[in-house]
Protein backbone atom coordinates (compact mmCIF):
# COMPACT_ATOMS: atom_id res chain seq x y z
CA UNK A 1 0.00 0.00 0.00
CA UNK A 2 2.81 2.53 1.31
CA UNK A 3 4.98 1.64 -2.15
CA UNK A 4 2.09 3.12 -4.14
CA UNK A 5 2.41 6.31 -2.54
CA UNK A 6 5.95 6.15 -2.10
CA UNK A 7 6.03 5.37 -6.04
CA UNK A 8 3.75 8.79 -6.60
CA UNK A 9 5.67 10.92 -4.19
CA UNK A 10 8.57 9.73 -6.12
CA UNK A 11 7.68 10.70 -9.29
CA UNK A 12 5.65 14.33 -8.56
CA UNK A 13 9.08 15.11 -6.56
CA UNK A 14 11.52 14.54 -9.67
CA UNK A 15 8.69 16.71 -12.05
CA UNK A 16 8.69 19.35 -9.30
CA UNK A 17 12.48 19.42 -9.16
CA UNK A 18 12.19 19.57 -13.13
CA UNK A 19 9.98 22.47 -13.01
CA UNK A 20 11.89 24.55 -11.17
CA UNK A 21 14.79 23.48 -13.39
CA UNK A 22 13.28 24.51 -16.14
CA UNK A 23 12.39 27.91 -14.33
CA UNK A 24 15.58 29.06 -13.65
CA UNK A 25 16.62 28.09 -17.55
CA UNK A 26 13.88 30.18 -18.83
CA UNK A 27 14.02 32.95 -16.31
CA UNK A 28 17.76 33.98 -17.85
CA UNK A 29 17.27 32.40 -20.50
CA UNK A 30 20.84 32.53 -22.88
CA UNK A 31 21.04 31.11 -26.47
CA UNK A 32 23.39 28.58 -25.12
CA UNK A 33 20.59 26.81 -22.97
CA UNK A 34 18.58 25.46 -25.86
CA UNK A 35 19.61 21.87 -25.89
CA UNK A 36 18.93 22.06 -22.02
CA UNK A 37 15.63 23.81 -22.12
CA UNK A 38 14.62 20.96 -25.25
CA UNK A 39 15.93 18.23 -22.51
CA UNK A 40 13.73 19.80 -19.57
CA UNK A 41 10.59 19.94 -21.37
CA UNK A 42 11.31 16.20 -22.48
CA UNK A 43 12.10 15.10 -19.15
CA UNK A 44 8.39 17.18 -18.13
CA UNK A 45 7.13 15.15 -20.82
CA UNK A 46 7.93 11.64 -19.29
CA UNK A 47 7.72 13.23 -15.64
CA UNK A 48 3.74 13.36 -16.88
CA UNK A 49 3.85 9.98 -18.20
CA UNK A 50 5.04 8.16 -15.13
CA UNK A 51 2.71 10.05 -12.61
CA UNK A 52 0.20 8.93 -15.33
CA UNK A 53 1.05 5.33 -14.76
CA UNK A 54 0.63 5.83 -11.29
CA UNK A 55 -3.00 6.44 -11.67
CA UNK A 56 -3.88 3.13 -12.14
CA UNK A 57 -1.99 1.70 -8.98
CA UNK A 58 -4.50 4.28 -7.28
CA UNK A 59 -7.19 4.25 -8.36
CA UNK A 60 -9.13 2.64 -5.32
CA UNK A 61 -8.01 5.79 -3.28
CA UNK A 62 -10.55 8.12 -2.19
CA UNK A 63 -9.49 11.44 -1.02
CA UNK A 64 -12.14 13.98 1.03
CA UNK A 65 -12.70 16.77 -1.08
CA UNK A 66 -12.39 19.17 2.39
CA UNK A 67 -8.32 18.33 1.93
CA UNK A 68 -8.73 20.42 -1.02
CA UNK A 69 -10.42 23.27 0.54
CA UNK A 70 -7.20 22.95 3.39
CA UNK A 71 -4.51 22.69 0.62
CA UNK A 72 -6.58 25.91 -1.42
CA UNK A 73 -6.31 27.95 1.36
CA UNK A 74 -2.91 27.28 2.03
CA UNK A 75 -3.01 25.70 5.20
CA UNK A 76 -1.55 22.11 6.12
CA UNK A 77 -3.64 19.36 5.48
CA UNK A 78 -2.43 17.18 8.41
CA UNK A 79 -4.64 19.99 10.11
CA UNK A 80 -8.12 18.30 8.99
CA UNK A 81 -6.90 14.76 9.83
CA UNK A 82 -6.78 16.01 13.16
CA UNK A 83 -9.30 17.51 13.18
CA UNK A 84 -11.56 14.53 11.82
CA UNK A 85 -10.12 12.75 14.88
CA UNK A 86 -11.20 15.45 17.44
CA UNK A 87 -14.35 15.29 16.38
CA UNK A 88 -14.83 11.79 15.77
CA UNK A 89 -13.48 11.31 19.56
CA UNK A 90 -15.93 13.92 20.88
CA UNK A 91 -19.09 12.07 19.36
CA UNK A 92 -17.85 8.79 20.22
CA UNK A 93 -17.75 10.24 23.71
CA UNK A 94 -20.96 11.34 23.38
CA UNK A 95 -22.59 8.37 21.99
CA UNK A 96 -21.45 6.46 24.88
CA UNK A 97 -23.14 9.04 27.46
CA UNK A 98 -26.11 8.73 25.47
CA UNK A 99 -26.16 4.90 25.56
CA UNK A 100 -24.54 4.68 29.32
CA UNK A 101 -27.59 6.94 30.12
CA UNK A 102 -29.97 4.60 28.53
CA UNK A 103 -28.70 1.74 30.23
CA UNK A 104 -29.33 3.19 33.46
CA UNK A 105 -32.79 4.49 32.48
CA UNK A 106 -33.64 0.50 31.48
CA UNK A 107 -32.00 -0.64 34.71
CA UNK A 108 -34.20 2.19 36.88
CA UNK A 109 -37.34 1.38 34.78
CA UNK A 110 -37.24 -2.01 35.36
CA UNK A 111 -36.58 -2.10 38.96
CA UNK A 112 -39.53 0.24 39.14
CA UNK A 113 -41.78 -2.09 37.19
CA UNK A 114 -40.55 -4.73 39.22
CA UNK A 115 -42.06 -3.68 42.39
CA UNK A 116 -45.29 -2.37 40.42
CA UNK A 117 -45.46 -5.49 38.05
CA UNK A 118 -43.46 -8.34 39.74
CA UNK A 119 -45.04 -11.23 37.87
CA UNK A 120 -44.84 -9.52 34.11
CA UNK A 121 -40.86 -8.29 34.93
CA UNK A 122 -40.46 -11.65 35.91
CA UNK A 123 -41.43 -13.11 32.88
CA UNK A 124 -39.97 -10.30 31.18
CA UNK A 125 -36.37 -11.50 32.67
CA UNK A 126 -36.95 -14.76 31.87
CA UNK A 127 -37.68 -14.18 28.30
CA UNK A 128 -34.81 -12.25 28.13
CA UNK A 129 -32.62 -14.41 30.00
CA UNK A 130 -31.51 -12.29 32.75
CA UNK A 131 -31.67 -13.67 36.35
CA UNK A 132 -31.55 -10.24 37.89
CA UNK A 133 -32.14 -6.81 36.92
CA UNK A 134 -29.29 -5.29 34.51
CA UNK A 135 -27.05 -2.28 36.05
CA UNK B 1 -52.07 2.46 29.52
CA UNK B 2 -53.15 -1.16 28.32
CA UNK B 3 -55.53 -0.56 31.10
CA UNK B 4 -57.00 2.53 29.11
CA UNK B 5 -57.35 1.36 26.24
CA UNK B 6 -58.57 -2.29 27.45
CA UNK B 7 -61.62 -0.04 28.88
CA UNK B 8 -62.55 1.56 25.63
CA UNK B 9 -62.47 -1.64 24.03
CA UNK B 10 -63.95 -3.41 26.44
CA UNK B 11 -67.12 -1.41 26.17
CA UNK B 12 -66.50 -2.28 22.15
CA UNK B 13 -66.50 -5.53 22.26
CA UNK B 14 -69.36 -6.60 24.65
CA UNK B 15 -71.57 -4.19 22.66
CA UNK B 16 -72.41 -5.03 18.89
CA UNK B 17 -72.26 -7.88 16.63
CA UNK B 18 -69.88 -6.36 14.16
CA UNK B 19 -66.61 -7.03 16.88
CA UNK B 20 -68.03 -10.50 16.45
CA UNK B 21 -64.94 -12.12 14.26
CA UNK B 22 -62.56 -10.58 16.71
CA UNK B 23 -64.80 -11.49 19.84
CA UNK B 24 -63.35 -14.57 20.33
CA UNK B 25 -59.92 -13.30 19.90
CA UNK B 26 -60.46 -10.93 22.67
CA UNK B 27 -62.10 -12.95 25.05
CA UNK B 28 -58.42 -15.15 24.52
CA UNK B 29 -56.69 -12.28 25.11
CA UNK B 30 -59.08 -11.14 28.44
CA UNK B 31 -58.35 -14.20 29.50
CA UNK B 32 -54.36 -13.78 29.31
CA UNK B 33 -54.87 -10.75 31.26
CA UNK B 34 -57.52 -11.59 33.65
CA UNK B 35 -55.24 -14.48 34.80
CA UNK B 36 -52.28 -11.54 35.00
CA UNK B 37 -53.87 -9.13 35.98
CA UNK B 38 -57.05 -10.23 37.96
CA UNK B 39 -55.75 -10.29 41.65
CA UNK B 40 -54.44 -6.52 41.02
CA UNK B 41 -56.68 -4.02 42.57
CA UNK B 42 -53.82 -1.08 41.60
CA UNK B 43 -54.31 0.02 38.29
CA UNK B 44 -53.61 -1.66 34.90
CA UNK B 45 -50.03 -1.16 33.43
CA UNK B 46 -49.36 0.91 31.03
CA UNK B 47 -49.21 -1.55 27.87
CA UNK B 48 -45.61 -2.50 26.91
CA UNK B 49 -45.01 0.45 23.98
CA UNK B 50 -45.20 2.51 26.59
CA UNK B 51 -42.20 1.17 28.80
CA UNK B 52 -40.03 1.01 26.05
CA UNK B 53 -40.00 -2.15 24.96
CA UNK B 54 -40.47 -1.70 21.25
CA UNK B 55 -42.93 0.46 19.13
CA UNK B 56 -44.58 -0.47 15.74
CA UNK B 57 -47.02 -3.49 16.60
CA UNK B 58 -50.39 -2.46 17.30
CA UNK B 59 -52.24 -2.83 20.53
CA UNK B 60 -53.68 -6.46 21.61
CA UNK B 61 -57.45 -7.18 21.53
CA UNK B 62 -58.80 -5.32 24.64
CA UNK B 63 -59.99 -7.52 27.89
CA UNK B 64 -64.33 -7.05 28.29
CA UNK B 65 -65.64 -5.26 30.68
CA UNK B 66 -66.17 -6.36 33.67
CA UNK B 67 -69.85 -5.61 33.23
CA UNK B 68 -70.35 -4.81 29.97
CA UNK B 69 -71.34 -1.45 28.70
CA UNK B 70 -72.82 0.36 25.62
CA UNK B 71 -72.00 -0.91 22.66
CA UNK B 72 -69.12 0.89 20.18
CA UNK B 73 -68.01 -0.78 17.30
CA UNK B 74 -64.49 -1.93 17.87
CA UNK B 75 -61.47 -0.29 16.32
CA UNK B 76 -59.74 -2.32 13.87
CA UNK B 77 -57.10 -2.96 16.10
CA UNK B 78 -59.35 -5.20 17.89
CA UNK B 79 -59.25 -7.25 14.61
CA UNK B 80 -57.59 -10.60 14.40
CA UNK B 81 -54.05 -10.07 13.99
CA UNK B 82 -51.86 -12.02 11.11
CA UNK B 83 -50.35 -15.44 11.64
CA UNK B 84 -47.69 -14.15 11.43
CA UNK B 85 -47.20 -11.64 14.48
CA UNK B 86 -49.75 -14.05 16.25
CA UNK B 87 -46.65 -16.40 16.97
CA UNK B 88 -44.27 -13.43 18.08
CA UNK B 89 -46.63 -12.25 20.81
CA UNK B 90 -46.77 -16.29 21.60
CA UNK B 91 -42.86 -16.19 21.93
CA UNK B 92 -42.78 -13.40 23.78
CA UNK B 93 -46.04 -14.38 26.41
CA UNK B 94 -47.94 -10.70 27.16
CA UNK B 95 -44.95 -8.31 25.80
CA UNK B 96 -45.43 -8.84 22.27
CA UNK B 97 -43.89 -5.85 21.36
CA UNK B 98 -40.75 -7.13 22.53
CA UNK B 99 -38.03 -6.91 19.93
CA UNK B 100 -34.85 -8.89 19.85
CA UNK B 101 -31.74 -7.02 21.62
CA UNK B 102 -28.85 -5.96 19.45
CA UNK B 103 -25.73 -8.43 19.62
CA UNK B 104 -22.93 -7.80 22.21
CA UNK B 105 -20.82 -7.96 19.11
CA UNK B 106 -22.28 -5.01 17.43
CA UNK B 107 -19.90 -2.14 17.09
CA UNK B 108 -21.67 1.24 18.74
CA UNK B 109 -20.19 4.24 20.39
CA UNK B 110 -20.05 2.55 23.79
CA UNK B 111 -16.46 1.36 22.76
CA UNK B 112 -13.64 3.54 22.05
CA UNK B 113 -13.66 3.58 18.22
CA UNK B 114 -10.25 4.78 17.85
CA UNK B 115 -8.45 2.14 19.70
CA UNK B 116 -10.91 -0.08 17.99
CA UNK B 117 -9.56 1.16 14.75
CA UNK B 118 -5.81 1.11 16.12
CA UNK B 119 -5.79 5.11 15.49
CA UNK B 120 -4.14 5.93 19.29
CA UNK B 121 -1.03 6.69 16.82
CA UNK B 122 -2.11 8.49 14.56
CA UNK B 123 -4.38 10.62 17.34
CA UNK B 124 -1.27 11.22 19.60
CA UNK B 125 0.37 12.52 16.60
CA UNK B 126 -2.29 14.80 15.11
CA UNK B 127 -3.65 15.74 18.45
CA UNK B 128 -0.95 15.35 21.36
CA UNK B 129 1.25 18.06 19.68
CA UNK B 130 0.48 21.49 18.06
CA UNK B 131 0.37 21.01 13.93
CA UNK B 132 1.86 24.18 12.16
CA UNK B 133 -0.99 26.14 10.10
CA UNK B 134 0.96 26.51 6.99
CA UNK B 135 1.03 24.30 3.52
CA UNK B 136 4.91 25.27 3.27
CA UNK B 137 4.94 23.20 6.77
CA UNK B 138 3.86 20.16 5.34
CA UNK B 139 5.43 20.51 1.67
CA UNK B 140 8.73 22.45 3.23
CA UNK B 141 10.86 21.50 -0.08
CA UNK B 142 7.91 22.68 -2.62
CA UNK B 143 9.53 26.03 -4.68
CA UNK B 144 6.89 28.77 -4.86
CA UNK B 145 4.72 30.80 -2.34
CA UNK B 146 2.29 27.48 -1.83
CA UNK B 147 0.82 29.41 1.91
CA UNK B 148 -1.39 32.05 -0.40
CA UNK B 149 -4.64 30.93 -1.29
CA UNK B 150 -5.19 29.08 -4.29
CA UNK B 151 -7.65 31.74 -5.86
CA UNK B 152 -5.25 34.21 -5.91
CA UNK B 153 -3.43 33.23 -8.75
CA UNK B 154 -6.24 30.08 -9.91
CA UNK B 155 -4.34 27.42 -9.23
CA UNK B 156 -6.62 25.99 -6.67
CA UNK B 157 -7.68 22.16 -6.83
CA UNK B 158 -10.80 22.98 -6.50
CA UNK B 159 -10.98 24.89 -9.65
CA UNK B 160 -9.58 21.98 -11.15
CA UNK B 161 -12.29 19.75 -10.47
CA UNK B 162 -14.64 21.87 -11.33
CA UNK B 163 -13.28 22.41 -14.70
CA UNK B 164 -10.33 19.61 -14.90
CA UNK B 165 -8.51 20.09 -18.20
CA UNK B 166 -8.72 18.55 -21.71
CA UNK B 167 -7.09 15.72 -21.73
CA UNK B 168 -5.48 13.95 -24.80
CA UNK B 169 -5.32 9.85 -25.30
CA UNK B 170 -1.33 10.20 -24.10
CA UNK B 171 1.49 12.15 -23.35
CA UNK B 172 3.85 12.26 -26.39
CA UNK B 173 7.25 12.93 -26.07
CA UNK B 174 8.09 16.87 -28.20
CA UNK B 175 9.40 16.00 -31.51
CA UNK B 176 12.52 18.02 -32.88
CA UNK B 177 9.94 19.86 -35.17
CA UNK B 178 7.21 20.69 -32.15
CA UNK B 179 10.61 21.51 -29.83
CA UNK B 180 10.87 24.98 -32.24
CA UNK B 181 8.19 26.25 -30.63
CA UNK B 182 10.25 26.44 -27.66
CA UNK B 183 13.04 28.64 -28.84
CA UNK B 184 13.25 31.42 -26.56
CA UNK B 185 14.76 35.11 -26.59
CA UNK B 186 17.48 35.63 -24.39
CA UNK B 187 17.48 37.80 -21.39
CA UNK B 188 16.07 37.55 -18.22
CA UNK B 189 12.58 37.45 -17.39
CA UNK B 190 9.84 40.60 -16.37
CA UNK B 191 10.19 41.23 -12.76
CA UNK B 192 5.87 39.71 -12.66
CA UNK B 193 7.10 36.51 -13.85
CA UNK B 194 9.68 35.95 -11.35
CA UNK B 195 7.34 34.45 -8.83
CA UNK B 196 8.14 31.40 -8.79
CA UNK B 197 11.71 32.33 -7.48
CA UNK B 198 10.27 34.04 -4.62
CA UNK B 199 10.37 31.74 -1.35
CA UNK B 200 8.17 32.49 2.06
CA UNK B 201 10.61 33.93 4.88
CA UNK B 202 11.97 30.67 6.53
CA UNK B 203 12.46 31.21 10.30
CA UNK B 204 16.11 31.05 11.72
CA UNK B 205 16.52 28.83 14.49
CA UNK B 206 16.76 30.92 17.68
CA UNK B 207 19.76 29.39 19.01
CA UNK B 208 21.93 29.87 15.81
CA UNK B 209 20.28 33.47 15.61
CA UNK B 210 22.09 34.06 19.55
CA UNK B 211 25.20 32.60 18.19
CA UNK B 212 25.14 34.87 15.06
CA UNK B 213 24.50 37.58 17.75
CA UNK B 214 27.64 37.22 20.15
CA UNK B 215 29.87 36.61 17.18
CA UNK B 216 29.13 39.80 14.62
CA UNK B 217 30.66 43.10 15.33
CA UNK B 218 27.60 45.06 13.51
CA UNK B 219 24.59 42.99 14.97
CA UNK B 220 21.72 43.42 12.78
CA UNK B 221 18.83 46.22 14.18
CA UNK B 222 16.43 44.88 15.97
CA UNK B 223 14.65 46.30 19.07
CA UNK B 224 16.38 43.71 21.09
CA UNK B 225 19.48 44.75 20.28
CA UNK B 226 19.57 48.01 22.47
CA UNK B 227 22.00 46.76 24.64
CA UNK B 228 24.60 46.52 21.92
CA UNK B 229 23.76 50.07 20.59
CA UNK B 230 24.50 51.63 24.37
CA UNK B 231 27.92 49.79 24.09
CA UNK B 232 28.80 50.90 20.92
CA UNK B 233 28.19 54.49 21.68
CA UNK B 234 30.07 54.01 24.60
CA UNK B 235 32.91 53.17 22.64
CA UNK B 236 32.56 55.58 20.25
CA UNK B 237 32.72 58.33 23.19
CA UNK B 238 35.36 56.90 25.00
CA UNK B 239 38.34 58.76 22.52
CA UNK B 240 36.37 62.26 23.47
CA UNK B 241 36.81 61.67 26.90
CA UNK B 242 40.61 60.33 27.17
CA UNK B 243 41.04 63.69 25.20
CA UNK B 244 39.39 65.43 28.04
CA UNK B 245 40.99 63.26 30.64
CA UNK B 246 44.19 63.95 29.20
CA UNK B 247 43.65 68.15 28.72
CA UNK B 248 42.44 67.74 32.81
CA UNK B 249 45.56 65.80 33.80
CA UNK B 250 47.54 68.85 32.04
CA UNK B 251 45.86 71.52 33.53
CA UNK B 252 46.11 69.60 37.14
CA UNK B 253 49.39 69.27 36.37
CA UNK B 254 49.95 73.21 35.40
CA UNK B 255 48.10 74.43 38.59
CA UNK B 256 49.55 71.73 41.53
CA UNK B 257 53.01 71.62 40.86
CA UNK B 258 53.58 69.78 44.10
CA UNK B 259 51.87 66.75 42.74
CA UNK B 260 53.16 66.28 39.31
CA UNK B 261 52.94 62.61 39.52
CA UNK B 262 49.32 62.20 40.01
CA UNK B 263 48.05 58.57 39.44
CA UNK B 264 45.99 58.22 36.15
CA UNK B 265 44.30 55.64 37.99
CA UNK B 266 42.27 58.27 39.97
CA UNK B 267 41.85 60.53 37.57
CA UNK B 268 40.02 57.83 35.64
CA UNK B 269 38.24 57.11 38.71
CA UNK B 270 36.84 60.70 39.38
CA UNK B 271 35.58 61.17 35.98
CA UNK B 272 33.98 58.04 36.09
CA UNK B 273 32.18 59.16 38.89
CA UNK B 274 31.26 62.46 36.94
Amino acid sequence: MAEKFDHLEEHLEKFVENIRQLGIIVSDFQPSSQAGLNQKLNFIVTGLQDIDKCRQQLHDISVPLEVFEYIDQGRNPQLYTKECLERALAKNEQVKGKIDTMKKFKSLLIQELSKVFPEDMAKYRSIRGEDHPSS
Amino acid sequence: MRGRGGARLRVGGGGSGGGGGGGGRAVDAMENFTALFGAQTEPPPPPPAALGFGPGKPPPPPPPPPGGGPGTVPPPAAAPAPPGSDKAAAGCGPFYLMRELPGSTELTGSTNLITHYNLEHAYNKFCGKKVKEKLSNFLPDLPGMIDLPGSHDNSSLRSLIEKPPILGGSFNPITGTMLAGFRLHAGPLPEQCRLMHIQPPKKKNKHKHKQSRAQDPVPPETPSDSDHKKKKKKKEEDPERKRKKKEKKKKKNRHSPEHPGMGSSQASSSSSLR
